[in-house]
């Protein structure tokens, strides 16, 4: 679900603030953790649906994102049905699917700017019992968004190399490179992050002015 | 060599460099990373609107670049940008003083690219309203506003090259410093950087292995081994730097 992030459109759930759709959506998946009756559950499924769809994404684009969360939960389904019972396994698929399914039309409406500034939030108590910097909680958690695709990426090509060089199969010449890589990376993505000026100054300090914007450079769209 | 084409290159932004320069100062600066000298000794002023910087692999470019904005702190003499030092007022440098990365996918730290802008700003400070403005501003700056909701992911390493640029100058710095902006780039987004970087009105001080890049600038500085063995224009650095590594 991370790759696929937040889609712009003007529905409702586009409309309304992060922090209560986290909420709502917190809530909710709690909440059904309470309910075993199979009506209820595929009422909430039923309800996910109509979630999802509300944010303008079609039935083909939900079911491509969630093509992997459905899988899990198909494995989960059978299990439950062969150790325990069909109402059991029933039970479980709806009330994960419809949880799966309002977490994706929260995922799509919501931008991970907007993700950054609730969790700053959410850890502020923390942050003042003097437990966590909640700035750099949050940042750890979007840099995790923004860069799953680039380790997968990095992860395919060493797995292409060591191939290449009739090692494919071992973890060990998968994992060991790559570690090195995010390492290497991660310090280079901790410079940059100083150099961006962050942990943010306190709101105290007004920036000074900047001279206006420049003019336009010429478009030269490739 | 350089086939300045004013009219390519945007050169009619009527916007002079040498008024945003800072002065930049090293005093005898030693830095010593794992035990080793990555730079010895160094004093060096830079106040010109365009300086290039040249050397082999490990000579010390980058660490010297990233003394300017207090990234590395050296392990003895110190470093001044427009008289605040660079390691105890490193934050206000920072705000004037924007770093461009040899991989932008380093650089950027949000999924998406409007919003990817607005790290920077927020940062130091700035309202919401004035974020979007600057974002907007940055990104027609660099003619890739098209690209505002794009997903960094899905882009191309010119146009991640250049988003990472639009971030730096969202900040409307005085300073840019460039390490290595087209080591990841095709011949034609490199051709792009470059004409962007002629039109800059903000002081530029590359690092680059792509010596053409660097070719019409005022002044060339050379590094070997964390010392600067030359310093002038740029076609006199440049053929010493080749004879040298014939
Ligand atoms: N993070 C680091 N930790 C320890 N030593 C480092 C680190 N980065 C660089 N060095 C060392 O400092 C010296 C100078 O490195 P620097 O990166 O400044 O060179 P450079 O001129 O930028 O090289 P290149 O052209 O390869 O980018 C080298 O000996 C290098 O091994
Ligand atoms: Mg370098």
């Amino acid at each position: 679900m991370i790759a696929s992030l937040a889609r712009p459109g003007s529905s409702p759930l586009h409309r309304l603030a992060a922090a209560p759709k986290l909420a709502g959506l917190a809530i909710t998946a709690t909440a059904l953790f309470f309910v075993d009756d199979p009506r209820l559950l595929a009422t909430a499924f039923a309800l996910g649906l109509t979630v999802a769809r509300s944010t303008g994404a079609h039935f083909a684009e939900i079911g491509r994102d969630l093509a992997g969360a459905a899988m899990a939960l198909a494995v989960l389904g059978l299990a439950d049905w062969l150790l325990v019972d069909g109402a059991t396994a029933l039970a479980v698929v709806l009330r994960l699917g419809a949880i799966a399914l309002l977490a994706h039309a929260v995922t799509m409406t919501t931008t991970t700017a907007e993700l950054f500034e609730v969790l700053e939030r959410l850890f502020g108590p923390a942050e003042r019992l003097g437990l966590i910097d909640a700035g750099r909680a949050a940042l750890t958690l979007t840099l995790a968004i923004r860069f799953v695709p680039l380790i997968v990426e990095e992860a395919q090509a060493i797995r292409e190399a060591q191939a290449a060089r009739g090692l494919d199969g071992s973890v060990l010449a998968l994992a060991v490179p790559l570690l090195v890589r995010v390492i290497v990376r991660s310090e280079a993505v901790a410079d940059a992050i100083d150099a961006r000026g962050f942990p943010p100054e306190r709101a105290a300090t007004a920036p000074p002015r900047p001279p206006a914007i420049r003019p336009e450079i010429e478009a030269d769209t490739p | 060599m350089s086939d300045t084409n004013p009219e390519r290159a945007g050169g009619a932004t009527g916007v002079d460099p040498r008024a945003l320069a800072q002065t930049i100062v090293f005093s005898g600066v030693t830095v010593v990373r794992d035990g080793r000298t990555a730079l010895d000794r160094v004093s060096i002023g830079f106040e010109e609107a365009r300086i290039g910087i040249v050397g082999l692999n490990g000579s010390g470019k980058s660490t010297l670049l990233k003394c300017i904005i207090g990234l590395v702190k050296p392990s003895a003499g110190s470093v001044s940008v427009d008289g605040r030092d660079a390691v105890g007022e490193a934050r206000a440098i920072r705000r004037a003083t924007g770093f461009l990365f040899q991989d932008p996918d380093n650089q950027i730290v949000f999924p998406v690219v409007g919003e990817d802008l607005g790290f920077g700003l927020k940062n130091h400070g700035y309202s919401r309203a004035e974020t979007a403005d600057r974002v907007e501003a940055a990104l027609t700056r660099l003619a890739i506003r098209h690209l505002a909701s794009r997903r960094i992911h899905e882009l191309s390493g010119g146009e991640k090259q250049l988003v990472a640029l639009a971030g730096v100058l969202a900040l409307a710095p005085k300073t840019v410093l460039f390490d290595e902006p087209t080591a990841h780039l095709d011949l034609k987004n490199r051709n792009r950087l470059r004409d962007v970087l002629q039109a800059l009105p903000e002081q530029a001080i590359v690092v680059s292995h792509d010596l053409e890049l660097v070719a019409d600038f005022p002044r060339v500085v050379m590094i070997e081994a964390g010392r600067i063995v030359r310093d002038g224009p740029a076609d006199e650095v440049l053929d010493h730097y080749r004879e040298a590594n014939r």
